[in-house]
């Protein structure tokens, strides 16, 4: 990595995933003369340097791709458009000055503690997982209970496996993808076990890393305890009824040295915080406008810290716009204020972004509450759009023109998510 | 006879519970899908199953202690564990360049190559 770091930038960029990576290229784009990367870890590409398997691209490049593959192919942009990198290096704070100048508070070995000034900031820390914690298992506190994504940077990138015998609880797309890659290096995977009644992860996962294995999947059902000492020895799992409640008439035991918990994720936002930027208590994201900046005039939020995506491709598009309004802002350019608020209603789990302006064409990003099939948005009295299927698992995604918006009036647009009654035949 | 096959289809989220019947081996109908991936998936899955393909091996004098490879064709569902146990037996010396082919017509099949999904730079002595 280049580690080079001046004193002054256009924009700088927390986090050096996807997320980050599409940020600074947005920037340079739109003439930002001066972009930097700030990452803690050794390398940038987040996430993706330990997501080996394949399925990352296929809208952006329109080819299937491993996960380091797209990490290397943005990197290589990155270096190419001179954007600066600095990794091993660990963003403490950011103090706004006066005149809204950014001091990013930067800490790293070359350098110790030094600040760099700014006109616009990016924020992508991208997110984490939720722990044990999160859930409360009672049981003892043995080794040999992490996260799915912490087992796959450790088989992936250290070369260690986290142990032989292995139980996965919840059935996220990591502790899926986790199964096989486990069963595939020569562990025993005993059983998914996921509290829905449904999985969570993509059909392809389940079928690919589960059936193809052999691995049984036990829908509505959880893990009641944790047994061991020093590490793990076995978990009570139990089926639960409608309340989510386990019966314990029905439990049974299940021999493991290993469980993995793959049972969501929350966007990593201690930094925005300590900002006082205003969160959606919802995305666990930063509330942001149609240009994706926060509540924090000249700091802007893209990727996993916004929102939960489910696809990498969605979140390189996310950014690049995120990029290029902060280089916008950087060289003032001031777009009109949003004066239309966009909140969910009927089905609708949340949308982003949290506000619009007529002036332009919006992206809008939304989750469903519960499954339906066949649907429509319906976006005030608006535009009505039909769609086969939503599911919670899949991020919807539309446009709204601004034509669209020029006949609007009000103040507040609201989306729903209403069953298609007459489309039932029109697959 | 008929014979009856089920797959669950993995084209979309909606996951159409697929039937296939066959007959000697001969594909005579199949049914439960909403649209024509779902045909197209149960016929392939039913033929020739095939999967995408990822691990790591060893790489010595980099950063990192594995480097991510990938078989650039899908493998028969059947060879995938058989498959990625040869390619564990790969020791790679960096440096790597992304793409680089590191085991040339695996199976005995031309143009299937396990190649390097990432670059990795020479460090230290050497």
């Amino acid at each position: 990595m280049l580690d080079k770091i001046r004193r002054k930038y256009d924009v700088v960029v927390v986090g050096g995933g996807p997320g980050g990576m599409g940020a600074a290229l947005g920037a340079r784009d739109s003439g930002a003369e001066r972009v930097l990367i700030l990452d803690r870890e050794p390398e940038v590409g987040g996430i993706l340097l330990q997501c080996i398997h394949s399925g990352f691209g296929l809208h952006y490049f329109r080819e299937e791709l491993t996960g380091p593959e797209y990490a290397e192919r943005f990197l290589e942009k990155v270096i190419q458009d001179d954007v600066d990198l600095a990794t091993n290096s660990y963003v403490s704070g950011i103090a706004i000055d006066s005149n809204g100048t950014k001091q990013v508070r930067v800490m790293n070995e070359q350098h110790g503690l030094f600040t760099v000034d700014t006109k616009s900031v990016v924020l992508s820390m991208g997110c984490r997982e939720r722990t044990r914690g999160s859930i409360r298992i009672p049981g003892t506190r043995p080794s040999g209970v992490l996260t799915a994504g912490l087992a796959q940077k450790l088989v992936n990138l250290e070369g260690y496996l986290p142990g032989k015998r292995i139980a996965v609880l919840g059935s996220g797309d990591i502790g899926l993808i986790m199964a096989r890659r486990l069963t595939l290096e020569g562990c025993e995977v005993v059983g998914v076990f996921e509290i829905m009644p449904y999985s969570n992860g993509l059909t392809r996962n389940v079928v690919q890393c589960l059936d193809d294995f052999g691995i049984p999947l036990h829908l509505s059902t959880m893990v009641a305890y944790i047994y061991g000492r020093d590490r793990i020895e076995k978990i009570t799992v139990a089926p639960v009824e409608k309340d989510f409640k386990p019966d314990m008439s029905r439990a049974r035991d299940v021999k493991c040295d290993t469980l993995l918990l793959s049972i969501g994720l929350i966007p990593e936002n201690e930094l925005s915080q300590s900002l006082g930027i205003h969160l959606d208590v919802i995305t666990g994201g930063p509330r942001v406008s149609s240009t994706l900046e926060t509540s924090m005039p000249g700091v802007f939020a893209c990727g996993n810290v916004l929102h939960v995506h489910d696809l990498v491709d969605f979140v390189t598009q996310e950014s690049i716009l995120a990029g290029q309004f902060a280089a916008e802002w950087s060289r003032g350019i001031q777009r009109p204020m949003d004066n239309i608020r966009l909140v969910p209603g009927d089905n609708v789990h949340y949308c982003l972004p949290h506000t619009l302006s007529p002036e332009r064409e919006h992206t809008i990003y939304m989750r469903c509450k519960e499954a339906l099939k066949p649907c429509r948005i319906r976006v005030g009295n608006l535009m009505e759009k039909k769609l086969r299927f939503v599911v919670p698992a899949e991020m919807i995604m539309f446009k709204i023109k601004p034509d669209l918006l020029e006949k609007f009036y009000g103040d507040t647009l609201r989306i729903d998510l209403v069953p298609d009654t007459q489309g039932e035949n029109d697959g | 006879m008929v014979k009856s096959e089920q797959f669950l289809c993995i084209g979309c989220p909606i996951g159409c519970p697929l039937q296939l019947q066959h007959k000697g081996g001969k594909i005579t109908e199949v049914s439960g899908h909403e649209c024509n991936r779902g045909a197209k998936y149960a016929r392939q899955e039913f033929t020739d199953p095939r999967r995408s393909l990822s691990t790591t091996v060893a790489i010595s004098g980099a950063k990192g202690t594995r480097l991510p490879v990938k078989v650039t064709e899908p493998v028969e569902k059947d060879r995938v564990t058989e498959v990625v146990r040869k390619i564990h037996e790969l020791d790679i010396a960096a440096p790597v360049r992304l793409g680089q082919v590191l085991i040339h017509d695996l199976l005995g099949e031309e143009n299937v190559n396990v190649v390097a999904c990432r670059s990795m730079e020479r460090v230290g002595s050497g």
